[in-house]
């Protein structure tokens, strides 16, 4: 248990140095966003108010207030979000091909250590866990210094109620911010499980080589089948069972599949792994 | 202390062989002290087990003595280190005999060869002191 | 002891291992002699569960491989196996921090031998001296086993010379080293037993000084005779 701790806070600290660099684009870019489409805004109210001679009420009550949407679905928004997320994706892949390519051969030292080699498995699953909430979070706690940064800027009777709540009312947040906290639980488990099928996929990979690959794409598909069997025979059967009970086969599904990835992975790392 | 090994004689016994060259030509002592087995190794450049295995030899033909948790020493036993000298001298004279039995000469030309060779290499050596 | 039985493994289509069997004793300095590209390398990683056999057993001190033989048996490859970026002394740190058998006076006492700075970055290493440090996070490590591969390959004679010294101290006296190398005939006068191998196979096993003894023969003589075959 121990050593699962510190090859999490290894794993963690191999990332860190990108991952403030991550965060400080994050900050940077929403921030500059948040200034320059107010003041854009701002600009734009003006010279329409001043070439229809329109005062603040007359221009509200043609256009209405500000929109947070400006802000959000901006490009200085939406880029290092989208940005992020692919080195993300990014280091799914690259936090296991890292040790093993270059002049990288760490992977000996590691699956040398005094330790069950699925805990290097987890600590890697672990890390990427981190990685995305801590964004997430990161977000959540942006978003309010936001709002404050434009509300500077624009007058206050172009102000509009927004808050956080409002943001993840947004369609595309909606996932990464659910309500509820087994929405919560459900949506990032989902992601786990995903993530976990990748490593298990890389782990084929580095096992098998050449014909590895094929195995892994294989062992995806089915893990994607079988994971979404109960939807499928649902409709096949045209809607036959209760939401309830398609969401239980879903658990049971996902439990089936996380627990395959995890047993493989264990069983790759102990007997088939090749340096 | 750096020996030359070859590879083909066994080293424990190449060391034995070393050390009876020491004790013949006067470098040890009787009684002397003598480096622990892994100095020994480290010095000589040879494997912990083959000095051990010399080590043990050496106790087995008297050559050398330990006496509980001391370091090891040249036998003070006259008898044995007489008998070391006289084994390499003989070891001296059978290979010298080994070379001239080819070359047909007399033993006494050849002796007579041995002597004044002998007294040139000692006279330059009264000389040079 | 470590035990190999008749380890067969395919690479691929090409069978490398074909039924390798030797034994390293505790205490004992054993040399597996052959060529490149022959299965030695390949061995020592099978021993240590860094590449898996199709059949054949391999058994230290009697058992399998668990995850606690990595505190009795340690592999040092001719790669480095710590980050390039570390700095050696964030190299030991780790070793520290997973190995309980990790003695960082020792490590220190060889760093000094081998005259490294310990703020030097792997990356920044010659190949000798990263071949130095990669023997001191094996050596510093208080295990049974000990496993070199080509420890003397492709390092500068100083290198060389130094490394030699560490195999006739205390740092190896005791342990049961497994060192394999292509070149012999310089290191000849530090192993205790030879295991020739040749595509795939143990082509002779002995007591190095037992056939000095016996038949007057070097390492290299009885290389001659078992390759002729």
């Amino acid at each position: 248990m121990k050593n699962f701790f510190k090859l999490l806070n290894f794993e963690v600290n191999r990332f860190f140095k990108l991952y403030l660099t991550l965060i400080g684009l994050i900050i940077v870019s929403q921030f500059i966003g948040a200034i320059v489409e107010s003041k854009v805004y701002m600009d734009r109210t003006d010279q329409e108010m001043y070439k229809n001679q329109l005062s603040m009420s007359q221009y509200i009550e043609r256009h209405g207030v500000f929109s947070f949407n400006y802000v959000f679905e901006s490009e200085w928004f939406l880029l290092p979000i989208f940005f992020s997320i692919a080195m993300l994706m990014i280091y799914v892949f690259f936090i296991w091909y890292r040790d093993w390519f270059g002049k990288n051969t760490f992977i000996y030292r590691l699956l040398m250590l005094p330790t069950e080699r699925i805990t290097i498995y987890f600590a890697k699953l672990t890390t990427i866990m981190f990685l995305v909430l801590g964004l997430v979070t990161l977000q959540i706690l942006l978003i309010p210094i936001e709002i404050q940064i434009v509300n500077s800027i624009i007058p206050t009777d172009f102000q509009s109620n927004f808050s956080f709540y409002h943001f993840s009312s947004f369609e595309i947040w909606g996932w990464m911010y659910p309500n509820t906290f087994t929405e919560f639980i459900l949506i990032y488990g989902v992601g786990l499980i995903f993530v976990a099928v990748l490593f298990t996929a890389i782990l084929i990979e580095r096992s098998y080589g050449l014909k590895g690959i094929l195995f892994a794409i294989v062992y995806g598909m089915v893990s994607f089948g079988v994971f979404f069997a109960p939807i499928l025979l649902n409709e096949l059967s045209s809607g036959y069972f209760y939401s309830l009970e398609v969401f239980l086969m879903l658990l049971v599904m996902s439990f089936i599949v996380l627990g395959s990835a995890i047993w493989i992975a264990n069983h790759l790392l102990k007997y088939k792994i090749r340096v | 202390m750096t020996v030359k090994f070859n590879n083909r004689d066994p080293v424990y016994v190449q060391v034995i062989r070393h050390f009876k060259e020491k004790i013949a030509k006067g470098y040890f002592e009787p009684g002397q002290e003598i480096p622990s087995r892994r100095e020994l190794a480290n010095q000589l450049k040879i494997n912990p087990n083959t000095a051990q295995r010399a080590y043990k030899e050496m106790g087995e033909q008297g050559l050398i003595f330990t006496e509980g948790n001391m370091p090891s020493c040249i036998t003070k036993d006259e008898a044995v280190l007489k008998s070391v000298r006289e084994e390499l001298i003989i070891e001296a004279v059978d290979l010298f005999l080994g070379s001239i039995k080819s070359i047909d000469v007399p033993l006494s030309e050849v002796l007579e060869l041995v002597k004044k060779k002998h007294d040139a290499e000692s006279g330059e050596a009264e000389e040079s002191k | 002891m470590i035990e190999v039985k008749n380890v067969m493994k395919k690479y691929g289509r090409k069978q490398v291992l074909k039924g390798l069997s030797f034994t390293a004793e505790k205490g004992e300095i054993t040399c597996l002699i052959g060529i490149n590209g022959v299965g030695k390398t390949t061995i020592m990683k099978a021993i240590m569960a860094l590449t898996p056999i199709n059949s054949g057993e391999i058994l230290i001190d009697g058992e399998k491989i668990r995850k606690e033989s990595f505190e009795k048996v340690t592999f040092i490859p001719d790669t480095i196996t710590m980050l390039p970026q570390m700095k050696i002394c964030d190299a030991f740190t780790f070793m520290a921090d997973f190995y309980k058998n990790w003695d960082p006076l020792r490590a220190e006492e060889l760093l000094q031998f081998f005259k490294l700075d310990p703020t030097e970055r792997i990356a920044n290493l010659s190949k000798g001296n990263m071949a130095k440090v990669n023997m001191i996070l094996g050596l510093a490590l208080n295990v049974d086993y000990l496993l070199m591969d080509e420890p003397f390959s492709g390092i500068d004679i100083f290198s060389r010379e130094q490394i030699a010294e560490v195999f006739t101290s205390h740092l190896i006296e005791d342990r049961g080293v497994i060192i394999t190398t292509h070149e012999i005939s310089d290191i000849e006068h530090l192993i205790d037993r030879a295991v020739i191998i040749d595509n795939g196979e143990v082509l002779k096993e002995f007591s190095v000084e037992e056939v000095r003894e016996k038949e007057g023969k070097s390492v290299v003589d009885v290389m001659r005779e078992v390759y002729r075959r």
